[in-house]
């Protein structure tokens, strides 16, 4: 196995971009309010833990560096394989991140359409994604979960949840 | 301490219908309100104020301890059964509850997590009964000193949760410590990393965090095994033919069970503390304590158990400061100092000497609240049990949803399903690359907690922050942090290497 395919490679380019978040982070707070009569600055504290994170992230860097550069022993954890992440050469990956941009569409949605229209579709979408072909089964799940979580929370919790373009089932729950 | 008294209280409690009746209907509707995500006990308590209104006081006070016992647990069940802890006292439940799940031990984890829960509040409700006015003097002696010292301890337990990487869990704990920040500054009101986006100037709420980091995050990771074909199907095979644990597994747990409930009084008993700190330090805790800590983590009875006793011993510690000095000891005793004062009694220190039996009644409505919790729990354990037998690929779209919606409830707020959904990325990616991701929320938790003491003690004392040192139990509680960092850092040392020669040994056959 190659060595930039390691867990230890891994390592070495998360703690890089963690050290680019890092000094990104720390520049962010320099524009922080000062307060002149104040012993602790506002950007205090936000600063502490960035130099802390960023402490133990160059441990990280070090640490994994030293294994990759040097080799590493037989058994070694870090000589293992790294998971994937890229979409195009894993398949379980790809449906991964598509069940990520399902999940901002959804909250993109999620007011517009109401939360029974747009969990029934989403329902629908992950089950048939993920191999589950009875429609028998998925259509009423799909649409039977998100309608009765809504009635206990609106009706039982009186927690207020968009309904879209389902309004009138509300207006009719509320009659009823 | 008046005996008769005492006696007769529990007896009136504990002989009236109407008082049975409600607590077991509180603690009915508290567990299935904490096992869904997002609803937790202090939502439940709120809403059933109005209901309590036209009962008698302690029927009523049986109604919201039932709710707040029952919640209790039931966030247990959804930590175990699907990686998403209902409340977020839960939040340590999940680190060796989901494994034995897992391992097709469900049931077993979840009457472990019952009895254990049990356990913890009757000890929190003796303790509560028998030495609330010490424990409460004690308590008030935390000034922002002893929290900020109480939150570093918190912080110390993040070394043995943080798994293999020492270095990896404490980069998550201080992103997490970061992520704290986020939002308008506690004492000035200064905006920190806002970029002029109105929504984060409260911050990120902790629950929809919560239900992102391990609901969300398991559910996109759960999508990828199936489609790998990695994933398993669980199938309900565990027969459970006793609801309770067996003698030999009580047997195992019961130092766990103790010093976890002693631990969740206590720290419940201090004002501003609650059950999601405390179950993490008894986690800490007793698992430095333990004979073999490389196991937990893996799926042991004893981490559910520490967990569990504590954040129920919580409930008991949390009504101490309550009864004692009218200050409520966290979120659900807040909404219940309402109830008292709404029944025209106020709690304090008045309340032990003109309403002594109402004291007494309380005590014994909170021991009656645990009974009924385990007798509900133990009628559910069954069914609770067979959710992990329904299919994966049906299961993941329902958890997605009902943990979008929990997200939702929470401020009824789009902006928070959009954190809930930013943070299971955040989770998915955490996880492939083994960062820990436990510390994120003990820093959740403590991060405001350890900033705002900090600030208000370096205030109070003209910015001399060695002022630290005239206070006798920060110092304790800083040399304990200490130790315990270094003995965590020991400890999995030691695994570690035990874990090394494994491999070695595995590598080489």
């Amino acid at each position: 196995m190659r060595r930039t395919q390691t867990k230890a490679f891994a390592s070495l380019i998360c703690s890089i971009i963690l050290l680019i978040f890092e000094i990104w982070a720390y520049v962010e707070t320099t524009g922080f309010r000062v307060h002149k009569r104040a012993f602790v600055q506002p950007a205090t504290f936000p600063q502490i833990m960035i130099c802390g994170m960023a402490i133990f992230t160059v441990i990280l860097f070090i640490q994994s560096f030293i294994k990759v550069t040097r080799g590493m022993k037989d058994g070694d954890p870090e000589n293992e394989p790294a998971a994937s992440v890229n979409p195009f050469t894993n398949r379980g990956v790809a449906a991964a991140f598509f069940v990520i941009i399902l999940c901002v569409i959804y909250t993109y949605l999620f007011d517009k359409l109401g939360y029974v229209l747009v969990s029934a579709c989403i329902s629908v979408i992950i089950m048939w994604l993920i191999g589950k072909r009875d429609l028998k089964i998925i259509i009423p799940v799909s649409i039977l979960v998100p309608l009765i979580m809504w009635f206990i929370f609106y009706k039982l919790l009186t927690v207020n949840i968009p309904m879209g373009m389902l309004q009138p089932l509300r207006d009719l729950v509320d009659k009823l | 301490m008046n005996w008769s008294l005492l006696f007769e209280s529990y007896a009136n409690v504990f002989t009236s219908f109407q008082v049975i009746f409600m607590t077991l209907l509180g603690a009915l509707g508290g567990i299935l309100l904490g096992a869904v995500p997002g609803m937790t006990a202090t939502m439940g308590v709120a809403l059933l104020i109005p209901f309590a209104f036209g009962m008698d006081l302690i029927p009523s006070i049986g109604l919201l301890l039932g709710i707040y016992c029952g919640g209790m647990y039931g966030g247990s069940i959804s930590a175990i059964l699907i990686h998403a802890p209902g409340t977020p006292s839960a939040a340590a439940t999940l680190l060796d509850g989901y494994p034995m799940c897992q391992k097709g031990q469900a049931g077993r984890a979840l009457s472990i997590a019952m009895f254990s829960s049990f356990c913890g509040g009757v000890l929190g409700a003796l303790v509560m009964t028998f030495l609330s006015p010490l424990v409460a003097q004690m308590a008030m002696k935390f000034t922002s000193a002893e929290m900020l010292m109480l939150a570093f301890f918190g912080l110390s337990v993040i070394v043995s949760i943080s798994g293999e990487s020492i270095s990896k869990g404490l980069i998550s704990a201080f992103f997490g410590l970061l992520l704290a920040t986020v939002g308008q500054d506690p004492t000035y009101g200064a905006k920190r990393f806002v970029f002029g986006f109105r929504p984060l100037l409260s911050g990120f709420s902790f629950i929809p965090t919560l239900i992102g980091l391990f609901a969300i995050a398991e559910v996109i990771a759960g999508v990828e095994r199936i489609i790998n074909g990695e994933e398993k199907q669980q199938k309900s095979e565990e027969k459970i033919t006793n609801v309770l644990p067996d003698l030999k597994t009580i047997g195992q747990i019961w130092p766990n069970i103790i010093s976890g409930g002693i631990i969740g009084t206590m720290i419940g008993a201090i004002p501003g503390a609650g059950g999601d700190i405390a179950v993490f330090v008894s986690y800490g805790f007793n698992k430095s304590s333990s004979k073999h800590p490389e196991l937990w983590g893996t799926g042991i009875p004893n981490g559910v158990a520490a967990t569990e006793s504590a954040n129920n011993g919580c409930s008991g510690g949390a009504m101490i400061p309550l009864l004692s000095l009218g200050v409520p000891g966290d979120a659900v005793t807040a909404v219940l100092l309402g109830a008292f004062i709404m029944k025209g009694i106020q709690p304090g220190p008045m309340m032990y000497v003109n309403e002594l039996p109402t004291v007494y009644r309380v005590f014994a409505a909170l021991m009656l609240a645990n009974i009924a919790m385990l007798l509900v729990g133990c009628a559910g354990v069954r069914f609770f049990a067979k959710i992990v037998s329904v299919e994966k690929k049906m299961l993941y779209p329902i958890i997605l949803v009902v943990s979008l919606l929990g997200a939702f409830s929470i401020n009824k707020n789009i902006f928070d399903v959009g954190v809930c959904v930013l943070f299971g990325v955040i989770g998915y990616l955490m996880n492939k690359f083994e960062f820990p991701l436990s510390p994120i929320l003990l820093a959740l938790i403590l991060g405001p907690m350890c900033e705002q003491n900090f600030v208000r003690f370096v205030d109070v004392n003209n910015g001399n922050f060695w002022e630290i040192l005239n206070r006798p139990i920060a110092v304790g509680f800083f040399l304990v942090s200490v130790a315990t960092i270094l003995y965590s850092i020991y400890n999995q040392k030691k695994i570690n290497k035990r874990e090394a020669e494994n491999r070695k040994k595995t590598f080489s056959e």
